[in-house]
């Protein structure tokens, strides 16, 4: 029995449509992350699950039942924002121990699940500062800790680690990520990283304009995009706008106006139609100016770390992006001719998007 | 003669210590990144080069001169704020333009000037809108033609794109160095993003606690770090305890705490010492022998698999592999665990121990 | 479970809830609204009695009318001084740290603690040039303009300062280092960007100020009393307010007055609106120069020898224009020629002012409190906009007029007056009441909603989500308030009067004794008046300092 259903939500408001009739289910015991552009829509998503905000049409269900107009302090679906809100005049045990207080818990069965509970997110010797005096990733486990104490059917993360340093990030994903996975947790976890994405859930929905665009897995979404907008967005795409030729069962091509023609895997896009295909700048490799059906100069190398970033100028197309590893860095310089190619069963086709491919592929 | 000089600047807040003896030299023409955590005085830095705090020892050179007693508005510097700080009273246009107004330039250059810069960062058609109707990209983009605007050779940058969307960090992380290198101005770019800071950077100077830990170019930072906090901050690493057995001209050999001895580069160490090894996850390779793991985690990271496997020493190592290979990987299995020894460095085991030596906060 | 908790079920649900706030809501309009403006209907129910008295009699009508613009004039004068000389000391305040700025701090609100009745006295004898001035006086005024511009300004300027001190913190100094750092000095950057953002609340600033020079009406009685050596008569200087006060006072006996005296409430009242309108959209529109920019002369204006010049004089104004005039009655009272005294009738009068005041403290907090709630929660919603707006009217209106509107409103009741304890508690609920609002809208304003919506979804209901949560959030902000109204209502002296003429509270007393010359005894009771309310000032600032938020 799915844990949470959101069907045809829709909320408007003065100037802007925040949700427009989207629809969402989430698995018990699934980490759901919701990805997009700030602005998607998907704090009203969560904030309607949690109760603190009514859809003007749709239903929300839990395990089958419906919430739609129940209030928040009955749902037990609690809400960690993005700015934590931990409560600045209790301590951190107090913090922590609201939810089961509210509950009429008992004394005995309170200080045990303080101890556990700290214990689990390492504030143990913190238990009576309070949050002004703990730093950012302490107040994030803190807020963690005060949710789980209640034992949630769902945890909504309204954006847990934007406040944090990229380093301290990287770090508390994995945190964030076991914990969930040890507690057995239903989490929907709101983002707009796809790294933080990927690495972190079992599904992503992502959304755009108040709309659900494709819900899948890290793989899915990230290797069967739903649309242009979706692989440019989960993963850098290169695209490659031309005329549909030679389609079959092995693959199809795309031909642009100077006749060059590169490789997809088989597409559903009828011959003769305008399309755009798409390569993830990940799955493509640089080769020799000879080797390649697409080639151009090197006009910019970024240095990356493991990788290093390559943006070659091709002629006619513009900007096509590749990485190679760091140990081939010393092979290439800007001002180099080079090819780029891609192995075909990695690269889609679209049909090309109405309002054009810029539009479609606008993050803000 | 360096653009930019601090001479032994320290900085003090009642008893907190926001920097301590710093030295740092900035070159005409060059974009350094001050990286480092949060709380680690990289702000603080920039405003005492700008002038809005002054320093409590030491001295601030900017172009040969002493900066001691010279007011913000004489320093000819530019500087973009990590929230923005657009005038939210004027609109886009009168924004840019507020530079050029304030020094009371000419007719000519207040019309010309600032329409020119808005062009550069592509916002003319938002030339009358106000700022809260631009996104956060567009209003930093407006901050930034603003800054330039004001004829300033030096640019400090305060965190410019910590508040955006990654992806729109990403897009606008290129455009900062092109359009500053195009013109040939001196940037110094504040950031707690290692990537951000890789990807823009001449240089970058890592700061940590008050102090600069190490300064170098991108690369050199990454390849061949002189310091274990550099180490672990910029990239991911695999930090192993150990124990010297054989040190030699081409390599180190170590013995970690399960007893395997593996290869690391060579260094100025005797049999014994406690050391650290540094790894890479992207120079960790399955073997036929090595370390001994097992598998406990994989997580997909788009163009390749990030698998993380806990060795009887229960240290904890990751390594990638290809998204094809990772179907041959399942939670549980156990592996053997190897690295080519020059992609392993060694340092002296840090007297609190790895933990305390890199940690963050 | 039990009947406890079915209680708590029941406050919690939604109908109590909807039913509670229109009840506050109700009250608010019933109790304090509609009597503040009743006076208004006179207008047109006894508009012959007005048209026949007033309008047809010349004298009257020279009368009020010099009066109501000789109130206007001075609230203008006030205005600017208390701006002009404010502004340099509000920045101080909020942008800049020193030593001994909390002392600094006290110091400003100290014109608050001083009872109106004693303020009024105290600077009077400081100023005015009387047959017999006590020694360290200046005694330097005979026009009793002057002297009642004096007195305004300093009654106004803690209203000033504070505002603007909370206007300047609130907007980020970064925008005017951002003006700094394109090639403005200081002075440029001010006056191109933070002044122009600080507009809206400069408008706040400037009514609260004005509204209170126009409405202040105890102390200006006493001062002018004082200066003229006996009671006021008609022919004397007035203001709208004193002029009400005399007419009030004449009209326990001369019932023909009664038209006269609401031609003048209604005519302050209105007049006060429509200025107040006028005055916010003139501000909102004035567009500052900013094209124009003298870079050589602001920038040596920014620098060296003057800002420290503006620093200084406006400490030095805080100090002899305010400060001085408003404690000079301790001299007096080491220096006067003590006299006999029977302190009884003066106790009796203190301990009903102590009672009135925590009457009407508690009646504020218990129904204040509710309604406050509801227009920072409902911020989009018209009716708690239009409450928002309707919460300052009684701040505006005149307290003489406002306390003689609400004695004709309540006395269609109960014509005989016969519990003027209640009338009078009812006058001040009226305008203290705002300042309970205010303060707790402002601070729940200033909170998260994060907060409470974060503890609903941990399980708290609304009401254990406001007593958990927000409350210990917004305490102090409540005492503030708290405070802010006792001592009001303790130190209140106009309104007082002008609801029950025959009224018994501790200003009221002080007016009585200044009018029988009995000059020693009215600095002594005015003594025991500020220490009183002085502690309690103190109390106010420890408890905000403790604020934790």
């Amino acid at each position: 029995m799915p844990s949470v259903t959101l069907r045809g939500i829709v909320k408007r408001y003065s100037d802007v449509t925040a949700a427009d009739g989207f629809e969402l289910t989430v698995n018990d015991r699934e980490y759901l992350c919701l990805l997009g552009p700030t602005g998607a829509g998907k704090t009203t998503a969560l904030r309607v699950i949690a109760g603190l905000t009514v859809p003007d049409e749709g239903t929300v269900l839990f395990d089958g039942k419906d919430v739609t107009s129940l209030e928040p302090e009955k749902r037990n679906a609690v809400l960690l924002s993005q700015t934590y809100s931990l409560f600045p005049t209790m301590t951190v045990a107090d913090n922590v121990l609201f939810g089961p207080d509210i509950r009429k818990v008992s004394e005995g069965d309170k200080e045990q699940m303080l101890v556990s509970l700290l214990d689990l997110v390492r504030l143990t010797s913190r238990a009576e500062s309070y949050p002004r005096e703990l730093s950012g990733g302490m107040q994030q486990r803190c807020a963690l800790a005060r949710a789980i104490a209640t034992s949630p059917d769902v945890l909504l993360l309204d954006e847990p680690l934007r406040a944090l340093d990229a380093r301290l990030r990287i770090d508390l994903r994995r945190e964030l990520k076991s914990l969930a996975r040890t507690l057995g947790l239903t989490v929907v976890h709101v983002t707009h990283d796809q790294d933080e994405a990927l690495m972190m859930a079992d599904r992503i929905a992502v959304m755009r304009a108040g709309r659900i665009v494709q819900v899948g897995t890290p793989e899915e979404v990230f290797n069967e995009p739903a649309s242009p907008f979706v692989a440019n967005f989960v993963g850098q795409s290169n695209f490659f706008t031309g005329t549909v030729v030679c389609s079959g069962p092995d693959g199809a091509m795309v031909e642009d106006h100077l006749g060059r023609r590169v490789k997809a895997r088989p597409t559903d896009v009828p011959e003769g139609q305008k399309a755009v295909l798409a390569i993830k700048v990940g799955h493509t490799h640089i080769l020799k100016r000879e080797a390649a059906s697409l080639h151009g100069r090197i006009e910019r190398m970024l240095f990356e770390g493991r990788v290093v970033h390559v943006d070659v100028d091709v002629e006619g197309v513009g900007r096509f992006s590749s990485k190679v590893p760091l140990s081939y860095h010393g092979r290439y310089r800007v001002g180099d001719e080079v090819g780029i190619g891609w192995n075909r069963n990695k690269a889609k086709i679209f049909p090309y998007p109405e309002g054009g491919l810029q539009n479609e592929l606008r993050v803000d | 003669m360096p653009l930019v000089e601090l001479k032994g600047v320290s900085k003090r807040f009642g008893k907190v210590v926001a920097s301590s003896n710093i030295d740092l030299r900035i070159e005409d023409g060059e974009y350094v990144t001050i990286l480092g955590p949060s709380g680690c005085g990289k702000t603080t830095l920039i405003r005492m080069i700008a002038g809005i705090l002054e320093p409590s020892e030491g001295q601030v050179l900017i172009g040969g001169r002493d900066m001691d007693g010279v007011p913000i508005e004489e320093r000819d510097i530019g500087y973009v704020f990590q929230n923005i700080a657009l005038f939210p009273h004027l609109n886009v246009l009168e924004n840019v333009s507020y530079g050029p107004i304030a020094k009371d330039a000419g007719q000519e250059e207040q019309r010309t000037v600032p329409a020119q810069y808005l062009g550069l960062v592509n916002l003319l058609d938002r030339m009358k809108m106000f700022p809260s109707a631009l996104s956060g990209g567009e209003q930093q983009k407006v901050a930034l033609a603003r800054a330039l605007a004001s004829g300033a050779r030096i640019l400090l940058l305060d965190e410019p794109l910590s508040a955006l969307d990654a992806r729109v960090r990403m897009d606008l992380r290129y455009e900062l160095r092109r359009i500053t290198k195009d013109l040939g101005l001196t940037v110094l770019h504040v950031t707690h993003d290692q990537e951000e800071a890789m990807t823009v950077s001449d240089r970058i100077v890592l700061m940590r606690r008050g102090r600069i830990v190490e300064s170098n170019t991108p690369e050199m930072m990454y390849r061949a770090p002189k310091e274990l906090f550099t180490a672990n901050f910029i990239g991911e690493t695999n930090l192993l305890d150990g124990v010297v057995v054989a040190s030699g001209d081409e390599r180190t050999l170590v013995e970690l705490r399960d007893g395997s001895v593996m290869g690391a580069q060579p260094g100025r160490f005797e049999p014994g010492d406690a050391v650290v090894i540094s790894v890479r996850p992207e120079c960790v390779r399955v073997a036929d022998d090595g370390l001994s793991a097992v598998v406990r985690s994989m997580s997909f990271m788009g163009t390749y698999i990030r698998i993380t496997a806990e060795a009887e020493s229960e240290d904890i190592l990751g390594f990638d592999v290809r998204v094809p290979r990772g179907r041959d990987f399942n939670i549980g299995d156990h592996v053997h665990l190897g690295w080519s020894m020059e992609s392993a460095l060694v340092y002296p085991r840090p007297p609190g121990g790895i933990a305390e030596a890199v940690k963050l906060e | 479970m039990g009947s406890g908790d079915g209680l708590l079920e029941f406050v919690s649900g939604k109908g109590f809830r909807k039913g509670w706030t229109t009840f506050n809501i109700a009250f608010f309009l019933f109790f304090i609204i509609l009597p503040t403006v009743f006076i208004l209907t006179y207008a047109v129910t006894d508009w012959s009695e007005i048209r026949d008295h007033v309008l047809n009699d010349p004298a009257t009508m020279d009368l009020i009318i010099g009066a109501v613009v000789v109130s206007f004039e001075i609230a203008a004068i006030v205005t600017v001084i208390d701006f002009m000389a404010g502004l340099p000391l509000a920045w101080m305040m909020a942008r800049k740290e020193f030593r001994g700025k909390q002392f600094l701090d006290t110091l400003i609100d100290m014109p608050l603690a001083v009872p109106t009745a004693a303020l009024g006295f105290s600077a009077a004898i400081f100023w005015a040039a009387t047959p017999n001035p006590p020694p360290f006086s200046l005694a330097v005024i005979s026009s009793p303009m002057v002297l009642v511009i004096l007195l305004h300004v300093v009654f106004s300027y803690p209203y000033m300062v504070r505002s603007l001190t909370a206007i300047l913190g609130g907007i980020d100094e970064t925008y005017e280092t951002a003006g700094r750092t394109l090639g403005a000095s200081r002075l440029t950057a001010v006056r191109t960007i933070t002044l122009p953002l600080f507009r809206a609340g400069l408008v706040t600033g400037a009514i609260l100020c004005f509204a209170r020079s126009l409405s202040e009406t105890g102390g200006t009685i006493i001062a002018l009393a004082t200066l003229y050596g006996r009671r006021m008569v008609e022919g004397d200087f007035h203001t709208g307010p004193t002029l009400i006060g005399l007419w009030k006072d004449a009209s326990v006996s001369d019932a023909s007055l009664l038209p006269a005296l609401s031609f003048v409430s209604i005519l302050l009242i209105l007049l006060a609106l429509v200025l107040l309108l006028v005055l916010k959209l003139v501000i909102m529109r004035v567009r500052l120069p900013m094209r124009k920019v003298w870079p050589t002369p602001e920038k040596l204006l920014s620098r060296g020898l003057f800002p420290k010049l503006k620093d200084s004089s406006a400490l030095l104004f805080l100090f002899l224009m305010v400060l001085v005039p408003s404690f000079f009655i301790f001299t007096y009272v080491l220096t006067g020629t003590p006299s006999q005294a029977d302190w009884g009738p003066f106790a009796d009068a203190l301990v009903t002012s102590f009672v009135i005041a925590s009457v009407v403290t508690l009646i504020d907090l218990v129904m204040g409190i509710p309604l406050a709630l509801y227009i920072a929660k409902n911020r989009s919603g018209k009716l708690a906009q239009l409450l928002d707006v309707l919460v300052n009217v009684p701040l505006i209106v005149p307290t003489a007029a406002l306390g003689f509107s609400l004695g004709l409103f309540w006395s269609n009741f109960d014509p005989n007056a016969s519990v003027p304890m209640v009338l009078i508690i009812l006058a001040h609920i009226a305008f203290t009441y705002p300042l309970v609002v205010r303060n707790v809208v402002g601070a729940v304003e200033g909170i998260d909603p994060a907060f409470e919506e974060t503890a609903r979804t941990l399980g708290a209901t609304p009401l254990q989500s406001f007593r958990r949560v927000l409350f210990p959030m917004i305490k102090s902000s409540i005492l503030a308030g708290a405070i802010m109204a006792f001592t009001r209502s303790l130190g209140e002296t106009g309104a007082t009067l002008a609801v029950v003429a025959s009224a018994n509270t501790a200003p009221v007393y002080i007016v009585n004794l200044v009018n029988q010359q009995s000059y020693y005894l009215a600095a002594m009771a005015c003594i025991v008046l500020i220490i009183i309310s002085y502690m309690f000032m103190l109390l106010l600032r420890r408890f905000t300092r403790e604020e934790v938020v």
